[in-house]
C-alpha cells in the first residue's frame, strides 16, 4: 500500500459482524472515501433465535426462561415487563415487598449494564484499562445476583406475582457494601475517563443528536436525556415503587457523547442512591402472590403494553392473550431497534471510520434485541 | 367515572368529533385502545401527531387471527406531555394483506414495517425498503403466521443429531457408549 488514498474513490467496508465495539453480532456495510463514511447500511440477522416464535408454542411460565436471553448485558428488564403484562392482563395483585425486590433487582442490573458500557466506551476510545476494572467491578454484583438468584447473568427471578424468593440472611449487609466500593471507585473512574482529556476531545461535539428531531426520530432513554429532554420511564409512568422514591430525572443539553456520557455517569449514582432507599425502605411479607396451576395455567382474552427504562431506553412488551394456555403474540420493543437501525444510518454520512463504534457504544446498540 | 380517566375521556371525546367510527376503550389510566377502519389510518395517525400531540411512535405490531382469516396491526403511540399511551388496532385481510406506510410520518417506521413485511408478508404501500431484514434466502410462507409449523419445517430442512431417531432418550445412548448408570428418579423408593 502506498498511502496514497484517492479522494474520489469509494470503498465498501463490512464493520462486523464481529467487532469488539459492538455488544453482539450486527454489520455496517459502510461506503467510505478516505476515512470518511458517505453512508451505510445496517445488517443484522446474526442473531435471530425466533424467540418470538417460540414462545407462542410454550406454556406461559415457559416464556420466563426464554425472555431473559434477549439481552446479555440486562436481562431484568425483560422478566419484569413480561411479569408485568401478564399480571396486567390477569389482574393479580403484587406484594409489597415483591416490588421492592423488584426494584432492587433492576437497578442492581442497571448498575451491571452501565459498567459494561463504560468499559465498551472506554475502549472504542482506545482507554484499555478502563474495561479492566469495569468488568472486574461489575462481577461482584454479578456475585450479589448468583447469591440471590443462583444465575450470574440470567437470573429467571421475577415472575408473575411476585419474585422466585426471598433475600437470602444478611443479603442487605453485602450489597451496601459492594454499593460503598462502588462509590470510592468511581472517584477513580472519573479521572481515568469522564475528566480524562483524551476522552473529552473524543466525545465532545461527536455524534450530535439534534434536539428538535430526537422525538421525531424515536430516540429514547439516554440519548434522548443528553439532548436535553427530560423524560424517564420510571417518572413518567411509574411503575413498581420507583414513585415512592427520592429522585430525579436527569438531563444535559448537548446531544453528543459526552452529554450522554454525563446522563449516564449522574444516573450510576443515583441508581446506588435509589438501591439504598429500597433497601432502607422494604416492608416485611410475602413475596409472592401464587396464580393456578403452571400446566394449567390460562389467561383471560386481552392484550396490555408496558414498558421499563432500562439502561438504554424504553423497553416494552406487546402481549396479547387468546384465553389459551399459550400466548398469541409476544412483541419486544428494545430501544436498539430504533437506535441501532434507522438512527444510527441516519448519523453515518460525514462520520470517522474511527468514530463509528465509539458512536454505536454511546447509543447503547445492543443487536440481540433487535432480532429477538 | 372518576377524575383520574378525565384527560383520556377528553381525548376519547375529541376523536369522535373527528372520527366517527374509531371505537375508543379505555382500558385504564394512560392506555387508550382504538379500533378503526384500515383505509382511516394513515389521515388518523396524522391527526394524532399534530393535533393532538402523539409525537413518539412505539412500535408497531402485527397479530395473526388466523381463525377470522385477519391481520391485526397495533400501532403504538405515546404523548410525552399527557403521558397516554393509545394503540391503534386496525384489521386487515389475510389473503391479500396490504396496507398503506407512514413513512412520511415517522422515519423509523420503516425499520418496522420491514420486519412486519418479512415476518408476516404484509406489503406496505408506499414504503420503498422493503427488502430482506433479518432472513436470508427465505423461500417459506414468512415465518410469524400462525400457520408456518416450526417441528415441521425443522424435519424438512435440517438433519437431526445421530442417535435421536427414534426419540429414544439421549441418556441411553450415553450410557450404552460411555457405560454410565443412568440414575432413576422416577421410582417410588429409595
Amino acid at each position: 500500500m502506498s498511502g496514497i488514498i484517492k479522494q474520489e474513490k469509494e470503498t465498501t467496508l463490512y464493520l462486523g459482524p464481529q467487532h469488539p465495539g459492538i455488544t453482539g453480532n450486527m454489520m455496517i456495510e459502510l461506503k467510505v472515501t478516505g476515512d470518511t463514511v458517505q453512508r451505510g447500511k445496517t445488517h443484522v440477522g446474526y442473531l435471530h433465535r425466533g424467540f418470538e416464535k417460540l414462545m407462542e408454542e410454550r406454556l406461559w411460565m415457559q416464556c420466563f426462561p426464554i425472555v431473559c436471553r434477549i439481552c446479555v448485558p440486562e436481562p431484568d428488564p425483560n422478566e419484569e415487563n413480561l411479569a408485568r403484562a401478564i399480571e396486567e392482563i390477569e389482574g393479580r395483585e403484587v406484594p409489597e415487598r415483591a416490588q421492592y425486590i423488584r426494584v432492587l433487582v433492576l437497578e442492581l442490573s442497571r448498575l451491571t449494564a452501565y459498567l459494561l458500557w463504560m468499559g465498551g466506551q472506554a475502549g472504542s476510545a482506545g482507554l484499555y484499562t478502563m474495561p479492566q476494572w469495569t468488568v472486574g467491578d461489575r462481577d461482584y454484583i454479578l456475585d450479589l445476583f448468583e447469591e440471590l438468584t443462583g444465575g450470574r447473568v440470567y437470573h429467571m427471578y421475577i415472575w408473575a406475582g411476585g419474585v422466585r424468593r426471598d433475600l437470602p440472611e444478611g443479603f442487605k449487609g453485602r450489597v451496601l457494601k459492594v454499593m460503598d466500593y462502588l462509590e470510592e471507585r468511581l472517584l477513580e473512574y472519573d479521572r481515568l475517563l469522564f475528566e480524562n482529556a483524551i476522552f473529552q476531545k473524543r466525545a465532545i461535539g461527536v455524534g450530535v443528536i439534534d434536539k428538535e428531531k430526537a422525538m421525531e426520530w424515536g430516540v429514547v432513554g439516554p440519548p434522548l436525556r443528553g439532548c436535553g429532554i427530560a423524560h424517564d420511564v420510571r417518572r413518567d409512568e411509574p411503575y413498581e415503587v420507583y414513585d415512592k422514591l427520592e429522585w430525579e430525572v436527569i438531563s444535559k443539553d448537548g446531544g453528543d457523547v459526552c452529554s450522554r456520557a454525563y446522563v449516564r455517569r449522574k444516573e450510576i449514582d443515583q441508581s446506588i442512591s435509589m438501591v439504598r432507599q429500597v433497601l432502607d425502605k422494604m416492608p416485611s411479607g410475602p413475596v409472592y402472590n401464587p396464580g393456578p396451576n403452571p400446566l394449567k395455567w390460562k389467561l383471560p382474552v386481552g392484550d396490555s403494553y408496558v414498558r421499563t427504562e432500562s439502561a438504554r431506553g424504553e423497553f416494552g412488551y406487546y402481549v396479547v392473550s387468546d384465553g389459551s394456555l399459550r400466548p398469541r403474540r409476544v412483541h419486544v420493543r428494545g430501544p436498539a431497534y430504533v437506535h441501532g437501525v434507522s438512527l444510527l444510518e441516519r448519523m453515518l454520512p460525514g462520520m470517522n471510520i474511527a468514530d463509528v463504534s465509539f458512536i454505536m457504544n454511546s447509543l447503547g446498540t445492543c443487536p440481540p434485541e433487535i432480532e429477538r | 367515572m372518576s377524575d383520574e380517566l378525565k384527560q383520556e375521556q377528553e381525548i376519547a371525546r375529541i376523536i369522535h368529533t373527528t372520527f366517527k367510527t374509531a371505537e375508543v376503550d379505555i382500558k385504564r389510566a394512560g392506555r387508550l385502545s382504538i379500533k378503526l377502519r384500515s383505509d382511516l389510518l394513515p389521515p388518523f395517525i396524522s391527526y394524532l401527531r399534530d393535533y393532538l400531540q402523539f409525537k413518539h411512535l412505539v412500535l408497531i405490531s402485527c397479530v395473526d387471527w388466523i381463525e377470522d382469516n385477519e391481520f391485526e396491526l397495533v400501532y403504538h403511540v405515546y404523548s410525552y406531555e399527557k403521558k397516554i399511551h393509545v394503540m391503534i388496532k386496525v384489521r386487515i385481510d389475510r389473503e391479500n394483506p396490504k396496507m398503506q406506510t407512514i413513512l412520511p410520518f415517522w422515519d423509523h417506521a420503516g425499520t418496522y414495517e420491514r420486519e412486519i413485511h418479512e415476518m408476516n408478508g404484509v406489503f406496505f404501500e408506499g414504503n420503498p425498503d422493503l427488502g430482506e431484514f433479518i432472513l436470508e434466502d427465505w423461500d417459506n410462507i414468512p415465518p410469524m403466521r400462525r400457520d408456518f409449523n416450526t417441528v415441521k419445517y425443522v424435519n424438512e430442512v435440517y438433519e437431526w443429531r445421530k442417535g435421536r431417531e427414534d426419540k429414544q432418550d439421549v441418556r441411553e445412548t450415553i450410557s450404552k457408549e460411555y457405560g454410565e448408570i443412568i440414575p432413576d428418579f422416577d421410582s417410588e423408593e429409595k
